[in-house]
């Protein structure tokens, strides 16, 4: 058997687990859920801190706000823009997918695409 | 006194290699001489800065560096470290190091002389650029214009072991990149031989490894005493030592192409170079004060200035002669799909591009906030999401890469691995079941053992077991992978699957951790030398004859008026369980614990890595 059978093999294995794992574990409880959104969220009045992690008074105040605003059935989504209409992108540790930060998300993306365009090019022409 | 003679070496010592420099080219020397002018140099640089070191031990406060940073009541330690606790020391330390490399290199044998030489002349002119930086914007010998008998004081997050000695294992990380960098400009000047390609690897590897362990201190100090319970958080100052540490890597993987007899030479030159720069552009973007941490003492705008323009003087140089003495084009690599050679060249993309992605994500903010004056955050969530998919196929990949063949891509045994693949990702999902299911555990658990299970069996089927040092040189870079996969063990198990628990508690109370009865036992404040403290203690296990005892709480520094928090960690081989202690309210304590599973596998893993760095070292 070939490696590069084996890699294919591997990868589809744990693209399927991915996949699936994705599909049955959506269901989250709320403490997870604040958990989650907190960690992305920076704590304004401390060092490069989230608001999960801290125990700042800001901080406090925020994860009550998150708790609240996900018991009312608000999504992440809302929450996040209300919290950035009050303060600022400044809070958002994971930027926004919007059009300005297009270049940051797609960069290591587009590096990916002309990396493999490199490697077919070499071996292509190894073969000639 | 000690002031004036810590200044006149370092001019001398700077004198000399401006000498050195100019004599190349009007004087013929002997070249014993010329070795022997580059080692009084550094020589020169280490009395400069241990007369620094003096100033402080003694607590000269005539000396303007020494007043501003130490203090009189402090332990002898932390006096020592204070050296290189504020900028102007820390760049005379850059500085020593830098010159400890070049004597060193001064003693290189089976070395072409003149290649040696013009290695020299090279770092010569590194230790020109930042000696003049030291003496123009940043000199620690200033003598104190008034009459004091007390100090300001050190920060106080800096007085700490793993601190003290941890920016001069990082900087000699950082500035044995020089050596590399000298090398590679050298290769491409005199262009005779690849020779110089096993002295690179020699001291890439020499960086690699203290530059490894001196971010790995980084982040166990920030494990125990930033109190978070993390130890690490994408800050910028970590996403910058993380930069030339990846690509430092590549640089050591690229660098066993040549034993392949697959030199890519150009490519081994570019990384070199880049390795350089990134560690003059991480210095740049800390000392500049661009970005806030604990790492930026007093920002002054002059010295940022000053170290981009060293950052492009060295970037620009090495990437110009880069550009005009391009090395031979070598012979076409051998690529099929998986022999070594495309393994490792799928290993170097994906390393350059995370180093360019991590290198974007930290300088994002900056760029937008001089474009549109607007303040956004690029944190952990983006580098989580992007860095990490890039580099999951190169981590499947590292498990077998070393027994594969530079010609064929055939391997031996292949169905063992599969057999081995499929049923340890049943045992990892079956596993992943009983406990929280979570995607991110599943993938990390898996590559994880994946890494060390096929590195085993790599180990086991290629190789004759033998007990002697020859042997574990060959089966060395299996044991590096084994390393990683330990490590990625750890990390996926503490940050996945961390516990945490809440108590707002009395003295004298009980509550049950991990199924363990805790007693709050009492508060206790002392006085220290330099510090006012402030203790819980705890009893772990009370119901045990051996309970074992923790103290959590916090440290006040009157001199600076600082408060630090110190976490209690009581450490298992299978997990930390982290106690920290919060404020008083309403006559309870918040006490917050965390239960990290696995930490100590990170650590386990690192000094794994470091252990088969040196080991590279020395096999050619």
């Amino acid at each position: 058997m070939k490696l590069s059978h084996f890699y294919k093999f591997l990868h589809i294995i744990i693209l399927g687990f991915v996949f699936f794992t994705f599909k049955i574990f959506a269901i989250e409880n709320i403490e997870e859920r604040v958990k989650k959104l907190t960690l992305e969220l920076r704590c304004m009045t401390c060092q490069n801190q989230s608001i999960y992690d801290s125990d700042a008074e800001f901080s406090n105040d925020i994860k009550k706000i998150v708790i609240n605003k996900l018991k009312a059935g608000e999504s992440e989504r809302d929450i996040k823009k209300f919290l950035v209409a009050r303060y600022g992108e400044y809070i958002l540790f994971r930027p926004l997918m919007n059009y300005n930060n297009i270049f940051l998300w797609s960069f290591p993306f587009i590096l990916l695409i002309i990396g493999l365009f490199f490697i077919l090019i070499m071996s292509k022409r190894n073969k000639v | 006194m000690s002031s004036l003679v810590g200044f006149l070496s370092l001019v001398i010592a700077i004198g000399i290699n401006f000498y050195l420099f100019l004599s190349r080219y009007i004087f013929k020397f002997k070249k014993q001489k010329f070795n022997l002018f580059i080692r009084l140099s550094s020589l020169l640089t280490l009395l400069s800065f241990f007369s620094l070191m003096y100033a402080y031990v003694v607590s000269d406060f005539s000396n303007y560096n020494v007043f501003q940073n130490s203090h009189s009541n402090k332990p002898l330690i932390y006096k020592i470290s204070g050296t290189w606790g504020n900028h102007e020391g820390s760049m005379l330390l850059w500085l020593s190091i830098l010159s400890i490399f070049s004597f060193f290199f001064s003693f290189t044998k089976n070395i072409d002389k003149s290649f040696q030489r013009l290695t020299l002349i090279i770092q010569s002119l590194l230790h020109i650029l930042f000696g003049l930086f030291i003496v123009f914007t940043s000199n620690p010998f200033l003598v104190n214009s008034i009459l004091v008998n007390e100090g300001l004081g050190l920060n106080p997050i800096l007085q700490d072991p793993g601190l003290a000695v941890h920016p001069p294992i990082l900087y000699a990380g950082y500035v044995g990149y020089s050596i590399v960098f000298s090398i590679a400009i050298a290769g491409l000047f005199q262009n005779t031989d690849d020779e110089w390609l096993y002295v690179a690897k020699k001291w890439s590897l020499i960086s690699w490894t203290f530059l490894t362990g001196g971010i790995a201190l980084g982040s166990y100090w920030a494990y125990y005493e930033l109190g978070w319970g993390g130890w690490w958080f994408w800050d910028p100052v970590e996403n910058i030592s993380l930069m030339p540490w990846i690509a430092g890597l590549a640089l050591v993987h690229s660098l066993m192409m040549v034993r392949g007899e697959q030199a890519i030479k150009k490519w081994i030159v570019f990384l070199s170079i880049l390795c350089f720069s990134l560690s003059v552009f991480g210095t740049f973007l800390v000392r500049s004060g661009i970005l806030t941490s604990v790492h930026s003492f007093a920002a002054d705008a002059s010295r940022g200035i000053f170290i981009l323009l060293i950052f492009f003087i060295v970037t620009g140089f090495g990437f110009l002669v880069f550009l005009l003495k391009e090395p031979k084009k070598s012979n076409d690599l051998n690529l099929l799909f998986i022999n070594k050679v495309s393994a490792l060249v799928i290993n170097n993309i994906l390393m350059i591009i995370a180093t360019l992605t991590i290198l974007l994500g930290t300088i994002y903010p900056i760029i937008i906030e001089v474009l549109y004056n607007k303040r956004i955050s690029v944190g952990g969530p983006y580098f989580n999401s992007t860095v990490i998919p890039i580099m999951i196929p190169g981590f499947l990949l590292m498990s077998v890469a070393p027994i594969l063949s530079w010609q064929t891509n055939k391997i031996n045994n292949s169905k063992k691995y599969v057999l081995a693949f499929i049923v340890l990702s049943v045992l990892v999902l079956i596993q992943s079941y009983f406990l929280d299911f979570n995607t991110w555990g599943f993938v990390g658990l898996l590559l994880g053992f994946w890494i060390i299970l096929a590195s085993i069996i790599a180990i086991f089927s290629s190789y004759k077991i033998k007990i002697n040092i020859k042997f574990f040189k060959i089966i060395n870079p299996h044991v590096a992978h084994i390393g990683v996969g330990i490590a990625i063990i750890g990390i996926t198990c503490s940050s996945v699957f961390q516990n945490e628990l809440d108590f707002n508690l009395n003295e004298g109370d009980k509550f049950i951790v991990n199924g363990k009865t805790v007693l709050f036992e009492k508060i206790e404040t002392t006085n220290e030398i330099n510090f006012q403290s402030l203790r819980g203690k705890f009893l772990f296990d009370i119901e045990k004859n051996q309970s074992k005892e923790i103290e959590a709480g916090k440290n006040y520094y009157p001199v600076s008026k600082m408060i630090t928090s110190e976490a209690g960690i009581l450490h298992q081989w299978n997990k930390d369980i982290y106690f920290i202690l919060g404020d008083q309210k309403n006559n309870e304590w918040f006490v917050k614990v965390l239960i990290n599973p696995f930490v100590s596998f990170i650590w386990l893993g690192v000094i794994i890595m470091m252990y088969s760095g040196l080991i590279a070292v020395s096999r050619r």
